[in-house]
């Protein structure tokens, strides 16, 4: 197990630079998800740290050594990747203690820790038969036992759920969490997918166009985006955005939507009158109802029941708004909707710079 | 059967249309080697009046005197061995030339490659001569290296060819799994690449195997000594000053090329395989 820590990493393609140095540091045995759109360079930074790619600036250090010109051996890393990139003409066994076969470790202990991982994996059944025989969870854990089966310093995984079908995906996210509660290496995560990274990591970085936008942890994010984009990305389904302009009411902060509508802000906000923001309202902080610090209201354009919620897409200042209500709300094609938002659960954003008020 | 596996109705129109062409295409493969095969069981004179029939008198020791001769099994192990030499060393440098094409960005790779394609546009009868002084030059003649070197070298731009679409094929993940795993490119092409290319591997064999095992051109300039003889050369003793013994010539040629159609039948699907590798992602 070992830190990791990136220094003004950069990586440029002849005159194009993809990464705009990255700094980031990552604690022994810490989860550490990257996530951001696609293209905004999750993966080339994973790949840099994993030593398949070339780094043009910067430095990368595993365990307080300098690794840039380290082969992805000499790093320690394991890496599970996207496709599980198994041999094919090998047997799970093999694939498994491949790595170990290629330092020279004896076929003994070889077979010993290939069972070992194997156990933990529940893959004890599964040692003789091909890749091509087993379904893609299974497939997806002989990736991981792979990894696990050197004892790496740093685990990488490359979006490695995405070729999963749903349910799968979610029952493998619970496996990757319980695998590292126990074996505790640290991870770095690569995702497009941001449930999955708040669901499995101690800290998100996003990024974006290959520059960080944020780092914290995944309730840090949802909470306190700093931007508008963390605020768009992080949150499912997506936080409301409105155009509006700092006014007064009463002597209290408020907003004036497009329509004259009037939002309530939180007393904190540094804002200034005449203002031009954004505000960021997150659909599940919509209450359905008449009573709050603001009340809005519109017609309904379309319902999403989804089981225990529904999702409400109502017409607010002209543009459509999204809010969640429980399961049981009479929503309606057409029929008018009201609900209100508390102060404080209204983001206010600058609308030039895109930062958190 | 078509219907039931690929699930695709035919009319019976569409039905005969298909077995009558198919039907005749098979002639068109089938006729001369049936003609091939029967004629060695004529006399020469049988087979003059009634070229394509059954023999009216079936001549056995046409066959017969050729098997328990000593020429043909000499004949047949010179041919063996030059082409299994052939086949190896095809084998053994196109691979290793193709894994470097695929894998390894170099200067002048694409001017590389191209060289070696250009190969494809001449056959060896086009530089006999410059190729007749080269293999004196090296002191190779009458020698059965002088064969299989010209060989190896005109079949390369075909084999690496085949080879490197092959390798460029193979997921680019697997590569970078096996660089995090400990391996070097050697390492790769030899755990990986290797095991994973049998089917292109089978393929480049066994066209090799078949152009060497019917080079006639080649043993002709090369070899002077009867007893290195290949079996294209060996016909030759059937063609006397006044006439050709044809009965023994379609004798002979059947008996030889008897062991590459049973070496096609067997190793056809990997034949088929390694040539539509990569056309169809699997």
């Amino acid at each position: 197990m070992a830190s990791v820590e990136l220094k003004d990493v950069r990586k440029a393609y002849g005159a194009l630079e993809v990464i705009h140095g990255v700094s980031l540091s990552i604690a022994d045995g810490e989860f550490i998800a990257l996530v951001g759109p696609s293209g905004c360079g999750k993966s080339t930074l994973l790949r840099m740290i994993a030593g398949l790619e070339d780094i043009s600036h910067g430095e990368v250090v595993i365990g307080g050594n300098v690794v840039n010109a380290l082969t992805p051996r000499e790093r320690n890393i394991a890496m599970v990747f996207q496709s599980y990139a198994l041999y094919p003409h090998m047997t799970v066994a093999e694939n498994m203690g491949f790595n170990l076969k290629l330092s020279g470790v004896a076929k003994a202990d070889i077979e010993k820790r290939v069972a070992e991982a194997a156990r933990m994996l529940a893959l004890g059944d599964l040692l003789d038969r091909k890749p091509s025989q087993l379904s893609g969870g299974q497939r997806q854990r002989v990736a991981m036992g792979r990894a696990i089966v050197r004892d790496p310093a740093v685990f990488l995984f490359d979006e490695p759920l995405s070729n999963l079908d749903a349910k799968l995906r979610v029952a493998m996210r619970t496996e990757i969490k319980t695998l590292h509660q126990k074996v505790g290496t640290t991870s770095v995560y690569v995702t497009h997918d941001q449930i999955e990274a708040m669901t499995l990591a101690d800290r998100i970085v996003v990024l974006n166009g290959g520059n960080i936008e944020q780092v914290g942890t995944p309730l840090d994010l949802y909470r306190t985006p700093a931007n508008l984009f963390v605020a768009g990305f992080i949150g499912s389904p997506a936080m409301n955005f409105l155009d509006a302009d700092v006014d007064a009411e009463n002597g209290q902060p408020a907003a004036r939507l497009a329509d004259g509508t009037i939002v309530r802000l939180d007393l904190a906000r540094q804002v200034k009158r005449g203002q031009a923001v954004k505000l960021g309202i997150r659909p599940e902080h919509f209450v359905a109802g008449d009573t709050g610090d603001t009340v809005v209201g519109g017609q309904t354009l379309v319902v999403e029941p989804t089981g225990a919620q529904t999702h409400v897409v109502f017409t607010l200042a002209g543009e459509p708004v999204t809010a969640v209500v429980d399961g049981a709300f009479p929503a309606r094609h057409g029929m008018p909707f009201q609900a209100a938002v508390a102060a404080q659960q209204v983001h206010v954003f600058d609308r030039g710079t895109g930062l958190s008020l | 059967m078509t219907d039931t596996t690929s699930g695709i109705k035919m009319t019976a129109g569409t039905r005969l249309y298909l077995y009558a062409s198919l039907s005749l295409v098979a002639c068109l493969v089938l006729v001369p080697l049936m003609t091939t095969a029967l004629g060695g069981f004529k006399s020469l004179g049988d087979l003059r009046v009634n070229p394509f029939g059954l023999p009216h008198q079936w001549v056995w020791s046409n066959y017969t005197d050729i098997l328990f001769g000593e020429r043909y099994w000499r004949q047949m192990g010179n041919s063996l061995l030059i082409a299994v030499i052939s086949v190896f060393l095809t084998v053994v440098v196109s691979a290793m030339a193709a894994f470097t094409f695929a894998h390894v960005k170099f200067f002048g790779s694409a001017q590389l490659m191209n060289y070696f394609l250009i190969g494809l546009m001449f056959p060896v009868a086009t530089a006999i001569l410059p190729l007749f002084i080269r293999i004196r030059d090296l002191g190779l003649l009458d020698s059965y290296w002088g064969v299989i070197l010209p060989q190896v070298a005109f079949g390369l731009g075909m084999s690496i060819l085949l080879f490197r679409n092959y390798f460029r094929n193979l997921p680019d993940e697997l590569f970078q799994a096996a660089f995090v795993d400990g391996c070097g490119y050697i390492r790769f092409f030899w755990y990986v690449s290797l095991p994973l290319s049998r089917p292109i591997v089978a393929t480049v064999s066994i066209v090799t195997f078949v152009n060497s095992w019917n080079s006639y051109i080649l043993p002709l300039i090369m070899l002077n000594t009867e007893t290195k003889y290949p079996w294209p050369l060996g016909i030759m003793v059937y063609r006397g000053e006044f006439g050709t013994e044809w009965q023994l010539v379609l004798a002979f040629i059947t008996l030889t090329i008897l062991p590459t159609v049973i070496v096609f039948f067997l190793a056809q699907k990997h034949i088929i395989a390694g040539l539509t590798a990569g056309a169809v992602k699997s």
